[in-house]
């Protein structure tokens, strides 16, 4: 095969897949950005134009219901509060499958994957049902159980919010279980063996040699983890019943769905839209480049 | 297609979109329950049957999906021939130019055949033509627990000693004399109305701070916390189990739901909402067509085939299927009067609840309103503001949110 042959053999193999995200990546990101300079409204959805950083001034400045400071800080304790437990729950579990003296491995692992081979908003529906006040199981639990008061998961605002969060852990943990697994498998068994020699405690062992090297793995899960729990619509939006109660359970990415599709404010949300897009991006690459995660463990 | 940019993005955004170059090919978009999807479904296989070189496709998606998908892909040139929802999605529609006018693709006579409220009109122009009116709420009771269900809210009151019982003793009520959904003020609307309030004026603006919110809200929570007649907590699917399984006696629903309570087995009877006897008005629940609109992106060489269907499927006998296996109110002159119509128990009382509705306003607005309503609604339910201070923030929202809406 001479040089140029070989050259459009490989175009022949990357084109198809370049046309494929030039298509569904490349130029809706750049419409987006297009129509957050722009006025697209209810009222110029075909005669738009372009207006400057108008959207981005009103993000930043325009009064909202409900505030977009809070619903940005409340973003940033939602996403931090779920990979905290996605992680820490995951890893655990990993640690215990990943036991060779466990029995029933495989029935446990399919056991504790379920909650994320079930549709999102069949998990979500069910855990708004779980979540009411008479009738849920939840507090049938607590008021039954353990002989607490029931809450009112749904009707208050920071309620609401714990129960979005508790819906999510439930069903974010197994991704990372399943990735924390799969590292902890690739790592050789001699370590543990001349660490056992040595005479190294299980902590040592899960410090010194674990941790450092399913390391690798995690950290790009942990940014993806990242990236969709701070874009993660349908359990927010699903649990609290698009806001309950009062507008106060929103998320980011669930105040940029009622702008758009509420008030079809499509200039306003594709800004808004942008922010979160540039929030991520930086904060993707600053935390990749701070746990060095892209370098060789071995 | 007169913005190629907007043409890619509707194609990328929407998977399977139809584009419907085919001039024999009809696409409908819905937003029809599973119930109704079966009526729909075997009324167009009889349409392909009398038009054999006719084939017609139905998708459906959810109403919010509907609307937003509809608009991305009329305006990129694109979308199916025919759009079917309530009424309420003609405002924003016809804002954006994305609806045919149909008044004058149709014959005046074939117009003529319907009652008034079967066709929507906007800013004078006729974008909806309906199979089915009402979508409305009404008191739906169990047949098994109450003979006579209440005429005045009096009535409703007074039954709490028959119907609100703890019956495990364990000090919490275990069956109620009445539930609905309370996150959505659409089920507000009949408790505002009883008192004298009313959404906006005709030209969109709103009147949420007055005295009919006020008292409204205030006899909601006087029914929760004061006569223990209605659950602490609600949503639609919560409301729906308890009544279901008889814990509640009474369920503020709407049309939609009387296939699934009878499929459910519960021996129900549909009747008006109570009279408030302190204002002498009737609780009046929003009534609304729900029916068909053309996309402006139809060809004028494939309208014709298109509106023969839309024909077909307002016909009076189709429209009478519809109505016999969904209880449905039918919009045809000929199927109102028909003996059906005029002699079922749940139709003739759906009719009455008709008679004491209020249309459903069509301008776009009416969506600030719910969005502004909701979260103050809720937060009274949730007893985090009182009824005065809930309707003055309902105001100052939806003048706010209408200013975003037509920036």
């Amino acid at each position: 095969m001479n040089r140029l042959t070989h050259k459009l053999f490989i175009a022949f193999l990357v084109v198809p897949a370049f046309v494929i995200l030039l298509a569904v990546v490349f130029y809706p990101f750049l419409y987006n950005v297009a129509i957050s300079f722009s006025n697209m409204s209810l009222r110029h959805i075909k005669d738009w134009s372009f207006v400057g950083v108008q959207q981005y001034v009103k993000v930043f400045a325009e009064p909202t219901q409900p505030d977009f400071y809070a619903v940005f800080m409340k973003t940033i304790i939602w996403t931090a509060v779920n990979l905290v437990f996605h992680v820490v729950i995951g890893v655990a579990l990993a640690l215990l499958l990943n036991q060779r003296d466990v029995k029933g491995k495989p029935l446990f692992r399919t056991l504790l994957i379920l909650p994320w081979a079930i549709p999102q908003y069949i998990v979500a529906l069910t855990w708004r049902g779980m979540f009411n006040y008479e009738y849920g199981s939840i507090n049938l639990i607590i008021t039954k159980y353990l002989n607490l008061p029931a809450v009112e998961w749904l009707k208050s605002p920071t309620e609401a919010f714990l129960a979005c969060i508790l819906t999510n852990v439930w069903l974010g943990f197994p991704f990372m279980m399943v990735i924390a697994l799969g590292a902890l498998q690739s790592i050789p068994h001699e370590l543990y063996e001349a660490a056992d020699i040595d005479g190294a405690s299980w902590w040592h062992k899960l410090k010194n040699i674990t941790l450092p090297l399913i390391r690798p793995v995690m950290i790009p899960a942990i940014t993806l983890g990242t990236v969709w729990t701070f874009n993660n619509l349908n359990i927010v939006w699903l649990v609290s019943n698009a806001g309950e109660p009062s507008d106060q359970t929103h998320i980011l990415v669930s105040f940029v769905y009622k702008a758009a599709f509420n008030l079809y404010r499509y200039g306003y949300a594709a800004a808004l839209s942008m922010v979160i897009f540039v929030l991520l991006l930086m904060f993707s690459l600053f935390f990749l480049k701070k746990t060095r995660a892209t370098e060789a463990a071995y | 297609v007169k913005n190629p940019l907007l043409l890619v993005a509707g194609l990328l955004l929407l998977g399977g979109c139809a584009t419907t170059p085919d001039p024999r090919h009809i696409v409908i978009w819905h937003q029809m329950r599973v119930d109704e999807r079966l009526v729909l479904d075997s009324q167009l296989r009889q349409f392909e049957a009398e038009n054999p070189d006719v084939t017609v496709e139905e998708i459906y998606k959810e109403t919010e999906e509907l609307r937003s998908g509809f608009i991305v892909a009329a305006i990129a040139g694109q979308g199916p021939d025919l759009v079917y929802g309530p009424s309420d999605m003609v405002g924003p529609f016809e804002v954006m130019g994305i609806i045919e006018p149909l008044e004058s693709l149709l014959d005046t006579s074939f117009l003529g055949s319907f009652i008034p409220k079967g066709l929507t009109y906007y800013h004078g122009h006729l974008y909806q033509i309906a199979d089915k009116l009402g979508n409305h709420l009404t008191l739906i009771y169990n047949k098994d627990l109450i003979m006579d269900p209440p005429t005045t809210d009096q009535e409703l009151i007074a039954m709490r000693e028959r119907f609100t019982q703890d019956l495990n003793g364990d000090g919490k009520p275990d069956r109620y004399v009445l539930t609905w959904n309370y996150t959505e003020p659409f089920f507000f609307i009949p408790f505002m109305t009883g008192f004298g309030g009313w959404v906006m004026t005709d030209d969109g603006t709103p009147t949420l701070d007055t005295e009919g919110t006020v008292n409204g809200l205030k006899f909601i929570r006087d029914l929760r916390d004061r006569y223990k007649i209605i659950p602490g907590e609600a949503d639609y699917n919560i409301a729906d189990i308890l009544f279901k399984d008889g814990k509640s006696a009474m369920i503020i629903n709407g049309d939609w739901s009387w296939a699934g309570y009878k499929k459910a087995g519960v021996n129900f009877g549909v009747a008006p909402l109570p009279r408030i006897v302190s204002t002498g008005l009737w609780c009046e629940p929003m009534v609304s067509p729900k029916g068909f609109s053309l996309n402006t992106n139809v060809s004028a060489a494939k309208r014709p085939v298109v509106l023969s269907l839309l024909r077909f499927l307002m016909r009076p006998e189709i429209q009478l299927q519809t109505a016999r296996a969904l209880w449905t109110m039918p919009t045809r002159r000929e199927a109102v009067a028909s003996d059906f119509v005029q002699h079922d128990d749940i139709l003739r009382n759906s009719a009455l609840q008709i008679e004491h509705g209020r249309a459903m306003p069509v301008v776009p607005e009416l969506r600030a309103i719910w969005d502004a309503m909701r979260p103050s609604y809720q937060a009274v339910l949730g007893g985090a503001k009182t009824p005065e201070q809930a309707a003055r923030e309902m105001q100052d929202l939806a003048l706010r949110k209408i200013k975003e809406l037509n920036e």
